[in-house]
């Protein structure tokens, strides 16, 4: 099970409304996927026409969930109530696997 | 017809060539029809006025009362015809305009589910607005063909 994580965080430089007392440093998260043989060859099929590879998508989508969380999670260990400036970068790894990083600054906002 | 020519028609020609019959009607009529409904979105989204923006801050200082980090992301991929026009054209150099078309599309596409995204949440804008750019490519000694470019759109929504 995984532990809730309660913070605030955008891309802007600030949190909308609040003040920056602190700094934490600088936080990330990253996850390493793959998706399955069998959507694999799906979207091999797909390629063929054209378009979009809805098990691509779908695969990115989930897993840059999970770094975004990974680095709340980092911030949170930190002792942060908010992350600003929020980036995400990605790369592939390999054929059908994807790595996706989730960093940004940690700070206290009040 | 005899029975002879008839197998090898099917097995020299239709077999070996069904791929690149699919692959030349999803460019001619696959493509266009999805490029449509994607105009059609974008029209009805336009009416009022464009909710991204690369901005840093909401306009003429406006207050914000709530705020959320939205993406959304898109994978499209050339069809094999393009992929080979696409390699010819790259011989002469120049614009290689069928991968224009591929990655162009696909920006559109995932710039307007944000806008419908950030709209069925209730949001009324999207600022400091990011476009970021993966190809995910084959690789080397694999037989997996797959190519596709995947297009991240992320920014903060705002409610005034």
């Amino acid at each position: 099970m995984q532990p809730q994580v309660n913070l605030l965080f955008s891309n802007t430089e600030t949190i909308p409304g609040m003040t920056i007392t602190q700094s934490m440093g600088v936080v990330s998260g990253s996850t390493v996927r793959a998706k399955n043989v069998f959507k694999d060859i799906g979207a091999g099929l797909k390629n063929m026409v054209g378009g979009e590879l809805k098990a691509y998508t779908q695969l990115l989508q989930e897993s840059r969930n999970e770094a975004l969380y990974r680095m709340l999670v980092d911030a949170q260990s930190r002792g942060a109530n908010a992350v600003v400036n929020v980036r995400f970068a990605t790369s592939s790894v390999s054929g059908g696997a994807a790595e996706l990083l989730a960093y940004g600054t940690a700070v206290t906002v009040q | 017809m005899e029975l002879g020519t008839a197998i090898v028609i099917l097995f020299y020609i239709i077999i070996p060539f069904t791929p690149w019959i699919l692959s030349l009607v999803g460019t001619l009529l696959y493509q266009p029809a999805q490029k449509n409904t994607l105009l059609e979105r974008e029209k009805a989204s336009a009416k009022s006025g464009d909710s991204l923006s690369t901005l840093s801050q909401p306009f003429a200082g406006k207050e914000v009362r709530e705020f959320e980090l939205v993406m959304s992301s898109v994978v499209m991929g050339p069809s094999w015809i393009q992929i080979a026009i696409g390699g010819i054209l790259s011989l002469f150099g120049g614009e290689i305009t069928t991968f224009t078309k591929v990655v162009d599309w696909a920006r559109r596409e995932a710039k307007q589910r944000l806008r419908e995204q950030v709209a069925s949440k209730g949001f009324d804008d999207v600022i400091n607005m990011r476009i970021e750019t993966t190809v995910m490519s084959k690789t080397k000694g694999s037989k997996d063909k797959t190519t596709g470019v995947e297009i991240l759109v992320y920014g903060t929504a705002i409610k005034y």
